[in-house]
């Protein structure tokens, strides 16, 4: 199954301006973010904070609403979003901690579940919210798209990043320069063509633009926490859902592309197999 | 004809130690010689012609019982060595991260002897406080230092960060609700050990005290009064002096006594002396390490910086890091010169002790020598410190290790 064991796929977007202003798409791991706090399910969160002018994203610990909300949006480089983890459950004092985190970061932080190694850390993640992943670039790639391919002076000079629509977007001065993915292509880090989990499949709770209309998300709960914080949040009227029939392109774009995902980093690792290198698992 | 007693390894206390006793027809020790048989293990060895930040992180490792003593000492000598002033707010950090430990330590003590002073529900009663006591206390531990154990947070120049607010609130709150629960504990030990029906005068020496502080310590020392001998020359019996794996601290000439008792008589008035005395003023001092703890917690400002920058190529001077730590004075020294390690030393807590330990036991039956020995609560992982070079040609004096 390409989406992994889920329990309900919808769309769904925050029903909050002042979230829906600064997020991605439909805000949703703001909201549930925010909801979390507010329910006093975590006390805080460790995410991957707004980068300075330099896009460098900032592990940085959450511990309200407007911090949540300050640190929404999508970020396209890598970042080390678990090493302010030991932080958060030490100087921040944080017993019961959120993480929004990749597929790969999910793998690393359930497998921290499973065996001992992080004492008092591992077992403080009482939410984990995945978000979906193709791949992610590190931030010489981005310096390269910026300068090399798309001819601005300084990736400092790009007001606005996003994927979409087959490019890759950098805003300069209000207008925007579009770079099709394919170019991209080579520049990812190498893990990620190996990687077969596009939907961050051992999360509590993923979601991601695909599969929904523009300002919507497409989410899949997968854990009973998942399930239950997610549904709390649309019963407190902070998040309004639509099934995924109802919207297009729907779930089976979701699938082909995790499926592709798949696939294709299969035929990767074989490659790589091939060559006498060494493979991680696959979960 | 003398006959002797001899324990190999001495139980329930860190490491490995020899106790032999010579007692007369009675079963009363006359001669008690107490000395660690732990091998050497090196790590001031180790540290040399590295990095200054490596001396905390490898010297931690001395032992899984008190490592947050070294690290302190560890960092306050480099501090020291490197010239560093660190901010009020780390030196707070590290107070109450040493005073929780101290109460942690004396809580593990407490249930080591536990089998001594406690038989059937009184025994399960102090096993289940002391767990209840160690959760608290080393909370504090995790969050100012990082890890309980091991404490990563506390670095050359400071701590790795502040606290925030809502964690100095939560950890005055717990250490708070602690307070009653501590109270009864120490009530409750002290109880057990004067009607344990050891002997008053069990275990009195009058050696004078090694204490350079009520809690936390200093980066004073003075290499004046401080001499140290190999234990042939202090043991009588060659093959003892050839098996001991300590070499003996004099402070002015002669052996000392170090510890929880030895800090209570000097500097809260405590007067008795002795194996009780030595559990009452353990479980004493759990108060006072309270009291520090929740002082030093309470005057953070968690909005100043926790560390400084600093250069790391060294004064070239030595510098010292003296921590009370539960078992005593725990003193590390370092120089560090074109940033680097030249010299390290560590004189710890039961290597003060150990000349002190084994006549301490005389007078008494052969049978109260290990009550004697678990007073002190030796831990000898390190205490362990024989490795003599020749100044002159760097040959190896001595250099024999004991095979267990």
């Amino acid at each position: 199954m390409p989406l992994g064991t889920y329990k309900e796929a919808l769309s769904a977007r925050s029903t909050e301006k002042k979230i829906l202003d600064v997020s991605q798409d439909g805000g949703i791991v703001s909201a549930l973010l925010c909801y979390a706090l507010d329910e006093g399910i975590i006390e805080g969160a460790v995410v991957a904070g707004t980068p300075d002018d330099d896009w460098r994203p900032v592990p940085t610990v959450v511990t309200s609403a407007d911090e949540v909300i300050a640190a929404a949006g999508t970020k396209y480089s890598m970042s080390p979003t678990l090493s302010a983890l030991k932080a958060a459950t030490r100087q921040y004092g944080l017993e019961k901690v959120g993480v929004v985190a990749t597929p790969c970061q999910t793998q690393g932080l359930r497998k921290a579940q499973a065996y001992p190694f992080a004492r008092f850390v591992a077992d403080k993640i009482k939410l984990i919210i995945g978000i979906y992943c193709m791949e992610n670039f590190p931030m010489a790639s981005l310096d390269t798209f910026a300068t090399a391919k798309l001819g601005f002076d300084s990736l400092q000079d790009a007001t606005k990043m996003d994927i979409g629509k087959g490019k890759f977007w950098l805003t300069k001065d209000g207008e925007d320069s579009g770079l099709a993915i394919k170019e991209t292509h080579g520049y990812e880090q190498a893990g990620c063509n190996i990687c077969q989990d596009y939907v961050c499949e051992w999360a509590d709770v993923s979601t991601g633009s695909v599969g929904s209309p523009d300002g919507w998300s497409t989410v899949l709960t997968r854990t009973d926490d998942g399930d239950s914080i997610f549904k709390g949040a649309v019963a407190a009227g902070l998040i309004e859902t639509k099934p995924m029939d109802d919207v297009k392109p729907g779930l089976p774009l979701l699938e082909k592309l995790a499926k592709g995902k798949k696939d294709k980093n299969t035929a990767e690792r074989e490659r790589r197999a091939k060559m006498g290198v060494k493979i991680p698992a696959i979960y | 004809m003398k006959d002797r007693v001899v324990i190999k390894p001495t139980s329930r206390q860190e490491g490995h130690a020899e106790l032999v006793m010579e007692v007369d027809d009675e079963g009363i020790v006359t001669k008690g010689m107490y000395f660690s048989i732990t091998p050497v293990r090196g790590l001031e060895k180790m540290v040399l012609n590295k990095a200054p930040e490596t001396a905390p992180v490898l010297c931690q490792r001395i032992c899984g019982v008190c490592p947050i003593p070294h690290t302190l000492a560890s960092a306050e000598a480099m501090d020291m060595a490197l010239g560093i002033e660190i901010p009020t707010a780390a030196k707070l950090l590290r107070k109450a991260t040493a005073a929780a430990h101290g109460i942690n330590s004396a809580a593990i003590h407490q249930f080591l002897v536990a089998p001594d002073i406690a038989k059937g529900d009184d025994f399960v009663k102090a096993v289940d406080s002391v767990s209840e006591i160690r959760k608290t206390v080393q909370y504090v531990v995790d969050m100012c230092a990082g890890e309980g154990i091991h404490p990563a947070d506390i670095r050359v120049g400071g701590m790795a960060r502040n606290i925030t607010p809502f964690t100095k609130e939560r950890l005055i709150e717990r250490m708070t609700a602690l307070k009653p629960k501590l109270e009864a504990h120490v009530e409750f030990i002290k109880n057990l050990v004067l009607e344990a029906g050891l002997p008053k005068d069990l275990g009195v020496v009058n050696q004078p005290l090694m204490a350079m502080d009520a809690t936390y310590g200093t980066n004073e020392f003075d290499m004046d009064k401080f001499s140290e001998v190999l234990p042939e020359a202090w043991y009588d019996d060659p093959e003892i002096g050839k098996e001991a794996c300590s070499v003996i601290p004099l402070w002015e000439g002669t052996n000392v006594e170090t510890g929880p008792r030895a800090r209570m008589e000097k500097f809260q008035g405590f007067k008795d002396k002795g194996v009780v005395a030595q559990h009452v003023a353990r479980a004493d001092e759990m108060l006072k390490n309270y009291d520090a703890c929740l002082e030093a917690l309470d005057a953070i400002d968690t909005s100043a910086p926790a560390n400084v920058s600093y250069d790391k190529r060294g004064t070239g001077e030595l510098g010292f890091g003296v921590i009370e730590g539960p078992r005593g004075t725990d003193v590390h020294m370092a120089q560090v010169k074109d940033g680097k390690t030249q010299f390290y030393s560590a004189i710890v807590p039961t290597t003060w002790n150990i000349p002190t330990m084994g006549p301490a036991t005389e007078g008494f039956h052969h049978e109260l020598g290990p009550h004697v020995i678990r007073a002190y609560d030796p831990c000898l992982s390190c205490a362990t410190h024989v490795m003599v070079v020749d100044d002159e040609d760097k040959s190896i004096l001595k250099n024999e290790m004991v095979r267990i």
